[in-house]
């Protein structure tokens, strides 16, 4: 059994580091500031080949492997995870459309998304109980030329900036979430409206909204994947994008337990480093301890979703874990600098922001628990 | 359509290396090893000036069977072939060895228009390697390059010295080392990461060199490396009244006979 | 093998060389033979105490075309050593003459001595983290950087001088030499230094480190980046491991935190003080004195109790 990255994981990974020092360093506080969409990154980001990083070469992608994605979404998240869920929430669409595109639509949208120039963006949550069901659930009528959709889709990441958006809605009320479908949807077809964006806790920088649909009307060749296939498909796709969440949870995790140990070693209390304190020692090496852990676990998975591996249980247990004690992280690593750590000149306040937006959970209804628990009983 | 080749050398990151308190001695064990800083901006203006120009770069390494672990970085960062020298004797090769090995290989290796070099290695920072391989194949040497275009089978360059900058001109072929401020080296995109994988390599062996036992060996030997530690007074002046602070630095400068 | 040999195009320099190549004349029991490319030079080094100075005269002037020249008088005396000042000219045409002579060399020696029949050298490694000892067999070539020896004194009798036609290398045709250095101002000849950093908010703002420094009499310096990147001195002010190295009786550091990197440009001050309002700042470990404070406040309150 082999640990260790390939040569070709690692250089991925330090090429990550390397663009996320010199790109993403210098503009994440006033990123988190402003909550401005960050362009330049993100051109910067479709210049180094990191948007495309899972298509094939085909359409231009840089066809690596999930391993190096996880990797580069680690490296980017330790400079910022705001940036990072532009590109996780863009990867996941893209992904989606290469697993279950048809040719056409593979060669319609892939070659944009693969160069960075068309974001994408993933809408399968609903403010009702389950996508598919209530008053304001997402609902697609089929008629002669293809569909009608009707309906308001939540939370939706990348909202506005996309140019597509990957998009699930219930073909039949009576069924809800067992007729969910998916859709490519581009982001200027008439009758779809942006809401406006969310101030959110952290990852500011990484748009989200609700988008309404008002009779969008959609062709044929905008179905992705059979009909009533979308819960599968959602399903599938999120768990594969949970296990680079993760990433973004560990990414944030390290450097904040990097910089509580940097701080620890030169603030002097009681006339040594606190960093020689049972207390400190204690709390960064748990952190330490946890992010170590979580990393080998979504490294295992995202092995897994390379090889084309039955993964769900396995990144469930990396997510179940995270959801525990990602914030905790933070907590802990405030508590180690003290006034500095509840201060805003410092990062780890917006690390702390940050972080507890990486291990959110889709739905009450499926917690990674349930998956786990039936895989064992 | 220039054909260049730089060479370059990998060395352990400097930043990875501490000091050990009890003996002063340097302890590498956790270095990560890094292509030289300087010779990021050769390989990244050689990659310039093919870009403008046309041609080829090739890379060249000397070191310890490590150097492999260099091929892909090199090769991510625009040469298209990376030749290498993997022998023991690069453990303890002071200059004189180093500029043997690499003139005996560049004249194996056949023709080149350019041959760049970093100003120094992060390592040793010796900035004779250059020089003394010119020397050896009776080149000119353009050193402490600033700026350079090529146009072509001339070379133009701006060479930066202490007091001046100088403006020459020179024919290849010609061995150049560039100062880091003559580019900022790209990181590389994943594309080029990854195409890497898919450029040659090719070992060179040493004992094709034509080298005699005695050009080996180093000259300049190394007998110890301490850590550098600073021993200072450390009178830290922090009461709370500046002014009481700079009455006591007064007369601690008095007593230096400072003021 | 006869000769200890120097050269350097800058005549400072040159003269400071003679001093460690006197040194080893003890040891070696060898002549000490100045090349040099200037014949004002000539006079001053056989007076400092050079047993013969060699004058190389050509039409070429460019420096470094002087490299072969070079390496034939000291391979046709069979010298044993040669010390050439550590400029980069200088390291130029060393690192030419040791590839001819298939010799070892020592970049910027900071001592030197014969032990064993081999020339000891201790020079610094690794962006200045580390100290090394080198052994170097005979024929052996070094660099020694200005200042890091003083001239010697005048010699009771001066040397021989002889002139000699050089070959220069004419390959490489300069076009044109612009001289950078601004008025003329060489911080290493100072006796004491103010340095500042990145502490200070603004350019108008150093006038309070310029006060500090005319009831000192200090010279004003500063780190990487106030020259390079904020340009709010000149370059030759600049100290650290690209910059200049600097020896003086003080060196006060305001508002900067010590970093290696420029360190190790100033760390053989004879005094350091140091303020800084952070007390973790490296530059506290290596201080003689220091005052932890805001340098808006402390400065002036210096300057004032220093005047009286």
């Amino acid at each position: 059994m082999n640990f260790e990255l390939t040569e070709e994981q690692q250089l991925i990974g330090q090429s990550a580091r390397d663009f996320a020092k010199e790109y993403l360093e210098p503009i994440a506080v006033e990123l988190d500031h402003s909550g401005t969409f960050p362009k330049a990154a993100v051109k910067a980001l479709a210049k180094h080949d990191f948007l495309g990083l899972l298509l094939p070469s085909e359409v231009g992608g840089a066809e690596a492997g999930f391993v190096s994605y996880v990797e580069v979404i680690e490296n980017l998240s330790r400079y910022s995870a705001a940036v990072a869920s532009i590109v996780n929430n863009h990867t996941i669409a893209a992904y989606t459309i290469q697993n279950w595109g048809t040719a056409e639509q593979k060669k319609q949208y892939l070659p944009g998304m693969a160069k960075g120039e068309v974001l994408g963006g993933f809408a399968i949550y609903e403010h009702g109980p389950t996508p598919g069901v209530g008053p304001d659930a997402l609902v697609a009528i089929k008629h002669d030329e293809g569909y009608v959709l009707n309906g308001k889709k939540a939370f939706v990441r990348n909202a506005g900036e996309a140019g597509v958006y990957v998009v699930f809605a219930t073909t039949d009320p009576a069924l809800g979430a067992k007729a969910l479908t998916a859709f490519i949807v581009k982001a200027d077809t008439i009758g779809i409206k942006i809401g406006e964006k969310l101030e959110t806790m952290g990852l500011k920088g990484c748009p989200v909204a609700d988008i309404t649909f008002e009779n969008v009307v959609l062709p044929e060749t905008a179905l992705l994947g059979a009909v009533n296939e979308g819960a599968a498909i959602s399903a599938k796709a999120l768990a594969v994008v949970s296990v680079a969440e993760a990433a973004q949870t560990v990414g944030i995790g390290q450097a904040a337990v990097e910089h509580a140990a940097a701080y620890a070693k030169q603030r002097v209390q009681f006339g040594k480093p606190v960093a020689t304190l049972q207390a400190i020692q204690t709390l960064l090496a748990e952190v330490a301890t946890d992010c170590h852990l979580a990393r080998l676990g979504l490294q295992n998975a995202a092995a897994l979703i390379e090889e084309g591996k039955p993964f769900e249980v396995e990144a469930a247990m990396v997510k179940s874990f995270l959801v525990r004690l990602g914030s905790k992280m933070l907590l802990d690593t405030c508590q180690v600098e003290g006034g500095f750590g509840y201060s805003e000149f410092m990062p780890l306040p917006r690390m702390f922001r940050d972080i507890a937006g990486t291990n959110l959970l889709d739905a009450p209804g499926d917690f990674p628990e349930k998956l786990i628990a039936a895989s064992i009983a | 359509m220039p054909k260049c080749l730089v060479c370059y050398k990998w060395t352990l990151d400097e930043q990875d290396i501490k000091i050990k308190p009890e003996d002063l001695s340097l302890d590498s064990s956790r270095a990560k090893g890094k292509i030289s800083d300087f010779d990021r901006n050769a390989i990244e203006e050689a990659a310039l000036l093919v870009e403008k120009n046309g041609g080829a770069v090739d890379a060249l390494s000397y070191g310890t069977p490590t150097v492999k672990q260099s091929l892909k970085d090199c090769l991510s960062r625009g040469p298209e072939k990376a030749y290498w020298i993997a022998d023991a004797s690069a453990e303890s090769a002071d200059a004189n060895v180093t500029a043997n090995v690499l003139a005996a290989a560049i004249r194996k290796l056949g023709q080149y228009d350019l041959v760049l070099f970093g100003e120094g290695s992060s390592d040793q920072f010796n900035q004779q390697t250059a020089a003394r391989v010119a020397a050896l194949l009776g080149l000119p040497c353009l050193s402490f390059v600033q700026k350079m275009s090529v146009e072509g089978d001339v070379v133009k360059a701006t060479r930066k010295l202490e007091d001046c900058v100088e403006n020459v001109t020179v024919k290849t072929p010609v061995v150049v080392s560039v100062l880091s401020e003559i580019n900022k080296p790209r990181i590389p995109s994943l594309k080029q990461v990854l195409g890497a994988a898919k450029k040659p390599n090719e070992e060179v062996k040493i004992a094709d060199l034509g080298l005699k036992p005695e050009d080996l060996q180093p000259k300049a030997v190394r007998k110890s490396v301490k850590g550098f530690v600073m021993q200072r007074k450390n009178i830290i002046y922090k009461e709370t009244s500046a002014a009481e602070n700079v009455a006591k630095l007064k007369s601690s400068l008095a007593a230096e006979g400072l003021c | 093998m006869a000769g200890i040999f120097v050269f350097s195009e800058d005549s400072a320099l040159a003269g400071q060389l003679l001093t460690p190549a006197l040194e080893l004349k003890k040891s070696l029991s060898q002549p000490v033979i100045a090349l040099t490319l200037s014949e004002a030079d000539a006079q001053k080094l056989a007076q400092l105490g050079a047993d013969k100075v060699v004058v190389l005269q050509s039409a070429g002037k460019w420096v470094e075309g002087f490299a072969e020249a070079i390496y034939a008088q000291v391979s046709i005396a069979g010298a044993s050593v040669l010390l050439v000042g550590g400029t980069l000219r200088g390291k130029h045409v060393a690192s030419y003459v040791a590839a001819k002579l298939n010799a070892g060399m020592t970049t910027d020696a900071k001592a030197l001595r014969i032990e064993g029949g081999k020339l000891q050298t201790t020079r610094v490694l690794y962006a200045g983290l580390a100290v090394c000892e080198e052994e170097v067999a005979l024929p052996a070539v070094a660099t020694i950087r200005p200042r890091t020896f003083l001239p010697p004194a005048t010699a009771a009798t001066a040397g021989t001088i002889e002139t000699a036609a050089a070959e220069t290398d004419t390959r490489i045709s300069v076009d044109e030499v612009v001289s950078t250095s601004a008025e003329g101002i060489d911080i290493t000849a100072a006796n004491k230094l103010v340095a500042v950093g990145r502490g200070f908010r603004k350019k108008e703002d150093l006038t309070i480190a310029e006060d500090l420094g005319a009831v000192l009499k200090a010279e004003l310096a500063c780190t990487r980046g106030v020259a390079e990147d904020d340009h709010w001195l000149p370059i030759e002010r600049y100290i650290g491991i690209s910059g200049q190295t600097v020896k003086p009786e003080l060196y006060f550091a305001v508002g900067l935190s010590g970093q290696v990197q420029h360190m190790v440009g100033c760390r053989e001050s004879k005094v350091i003080v140091a303020v800084n309002n952070d007390e973790r700042s490296p530059i506290f470990e290596a201080a003689d004195y220091g005052i932890v404070g805001d340098l808006y406040e402390v400065l002036p309150l210096l300057t004032a109790a220093l005047g009286k």
